[in-house]
């Protein structure tokens, strides 16, 4: 805790000391008290005796609520600041999830989803969004920091690529067109799902799962699609369940894809079981986290909550004060 | 109008008093030593060298009525009265218009001031610039940095130096009555005729309250009169001023002594004619 304006204070204890002099010196809207004989008449009565210790007690609390107040506004207006080091780039990312959704990739995304549920909950400031498709791309939802609505949406997505699962309305809308797994117009959907504008400072990644199997005839290629994630600045991580590399054999399907990741500077991870999943998803969190960790940001806050409460208090007591204090 | 004198003259040469001596003179020629007071002219200078203490002639002495003014002159006088006035002035103005009728009259005036540092007396004479004299020394005398009011010190110094018999005026604010000064006005009214003029202090409670900041001139400390807003204490007030009131007048009444209550300069003159038609009925 610091004062950012601290030479306000002793400007501020100057300017009050010469208000109370002032105070102390000017006469009182009556002008000059008048002399007044056998005032004890008065004085002595049990009754006054009384009404005088209250009246300087209330006058007391008045003159201390007075000075409480000045002295806490003071405080606030020289601004008490705590400064805290954050790492930006923690809490600068967008992800969007981008799943196949044809049958042949139901378990790995279950996987995928099941991971990020459990991230989630680590979130803070991240964005995230969920974008299936198969032939045609649906928007689960849009990039959020919703983490509650998110989670929720998760663990419908989960339950849904359960293989056991009889309710297939999750995936509706990705069958509109023939074919399937169209996975140019999948990726270019999921890449158009980050807002425009140039002056976005956030890392962008997609978590790509699908096989690469594409059946049908999609508006993008893979190649095409590739090259609009790179001009958006967005880097793509690939799984593939089904890499049917072997030794210095390479599946032509699974190395489009991984040249694919490559170009946008991402990464390509073969997967050989769902359960690898989980710890892909953390090494590509840490991947993203090394790279997106910039130099440290001192924060700068405002504390104003102690004086300003206090001068709340004095307020209080002022109030009570003027009212019992006769003028 | 004039300060009438119940008790029969007992000099020859008293003028319109009523004398017990009837008939041709006796050329009476009693001595008595002199107390201060006596006129210096009074003073049987052969007899005095002869005996060696100043010795005065009675009848001489005791021709003229003598009036003295017995004013407290301390800083309760330069307080306010209830009218707003400085009570001083309600007494200087008293002072001057008694003074004037005992003169006009032929009489003598006298003044025992003071304030608990000191009595002061300036002896009786029957002239305008010696009663003028004595209204600038109460006016001088009664200041703020004069000493505290202590009637009863004016009284027991009256008591003490004036042997003759003399008509006292009182002149004094709403004084609280003790011991002292029941002891000091008994022997008083054995001795002299006596008009008590009380000047009245500024209400301090109650609908007459002045609404200004006042302070006391006995510790010179804050009055808040604002407290006495308060219905309680402003009853609590009017019942203790009411006693206050009633202790002074049952002693003068027990006394057979008149008083005059002077609230500010507009009533003086009323007020004290009604005091001395009052005195003039009295037995």
């Amino acid at each position: 805790m610091e004062l950012k304006f601290w030479w306000l204070l002793p400007v501020g204890i100057a300017a009050l000391a010469a208000a109370v002099v002032l105070a102390l010196r000017k006469p009182g809207r009556d002008g000059a008290p008048v002399p007044v004989a056998h005032a004890d008449r008065l004085t002595a009565l049990p009754r006054y005796q009384r009404a005088l210790a209250a009246q300087r007690r209330w006058l007391a609390l008045g003159v201390a609520s007075v000075l409480l107040l000045a002295g806490s506004l003071l405080m606030a207006a020289a601004r008490p600041v705590s400064a805290s080091t954050t790492i930006p780039g923690q809490v600068n990312r967008d992800i969007i999830l981008c799943l196949d959704v044809s049958g042949s990739m139901v378990g790995t995304d279950e996987a995928i989803v099941g991971a990020f549920a459990e991230l989630v909950t680590r979130f803070k400031g991240e964005r995230i969004g969920l974008t299936i498709f198969d032939s045609s791309a649906v928007q689960v939802f849009p990039l959020t920091d919703d983490y509650e609505f998110v989670a929720e949406q998760l663990a419908a997505a989960k339950k849904a690529m359960n293989k056991d699962t009889a309710n297939f309305d999750f995936f509706a809308g990705t069958y509109q067109q023939p074919g399937s797994s169209l996975i140019g117009d999948g990726l270019a959907s999921c890449v158009t799902g980050f807002p425009g504008g140039d002056g976005q400072q956030r890392s962008r990644s997609i978590v790509l799962s699908t096989d690469n199997m594409l059946a049908g005839k999609p508006l993008f290629t893979l190649g095409e699609a590739a090259a609009l994630a790179k001009a958006s600045k967005v880097r793509i991580y690939s799984l593939n369940p089904n890499d049917y590399s072997e030794g210095t054999y390479a599946d032509p399907v699974a190395q489009g894809l991984k040249d694919a990741s490559a170009t946008t500077g991402g990464a390509y991870f073969p997967l050989t079981s769902p359960a690898a999943v989980k710890s892909i998803v953390a090494a590509v969190q840490g991947t993203e986290a090394k790279r997106l960790n910039g130099a440290a940001v001192v924060t700068v806050a405002d504390r104003p909550d102690v004086p300003l409460g206090l001068g709340l208090l004095a307020l209080a007591g002022m109030g009570v004060a003027a009212w019992k204090v006769r003028p | 109008m004039y300060i009438f004198a119940h008790r029969k003259a007992r000099g020859l040469l008293e003028g319109e008093y009523a004398s017990i001596f009837h008939g041709r003179s006796l050329d009476f020629e009693d001595l008595r030593t002199y107390v201060p007071g006596d006129e210096v002219r009074d003073i049987d200078w052969k007899a005095t060298a002869r005996v060696g203490t100043p010795l005065v002639k009675r009848h001489k002495a005791t021709r003229r009525q003598q009036l003295l003014f017995v004013v407290d002159t301390g800083r309760n006088m330069a307080a306010i009265a209830r009218g707003g006035e400085t009570k001083k002035d309600i007494a200087v103005m008293a002072m001057g218009i008694l003074g004037s009728l005992a003169l006009n009259h032929g009489d003598q005036v006298a003044l025992v001031h003071g304030d608990p540092r000191g009595t002061h007396a300036l002896p009786a004479q029957g002239t305008e610039r010696h009663l003028e004299g004595l209204l600038q020394r109460v006016d001088a005398a009664a200041t703020l940095g004069a000493g505290e009011s202590r009637l009863a010190g004016q009284l027991e110094y009256a008591a003490a130096r004036f042997k003759r018999r003399m008509l006292l005026v009182v002149l004094a604010d709403e004084v609280a009555v003790d011991a002292r000064i029941t002891k000091v006005m008994r022997r008083l009214a054995a001795q002299h005729e006596i008009l008590w003029v009380q000047i009245d202090d500024a209400e301090l409670a109650g609908a007459e309250a002045a609404a200004r900041a006042s302070y006391d001139v006995a510790g010179m400390g804050p009055v808040l009169t604002v407290l006495a807003a308060d219905l309680e204490l402003a009853r609590d007030y009017a019942r203790d001023a009411a006693a206050r009131a009633e202790a002074l007048t049952g002693l003068l009444v027990s006394r057979g002594i008149a008083m005059a209550r002077i609230g500010h300069t507009g009533q003086v003159v009323q007020s004290l004619f009604a005091l001395l038609e009052r005195h003039r009925r009295a037995q």
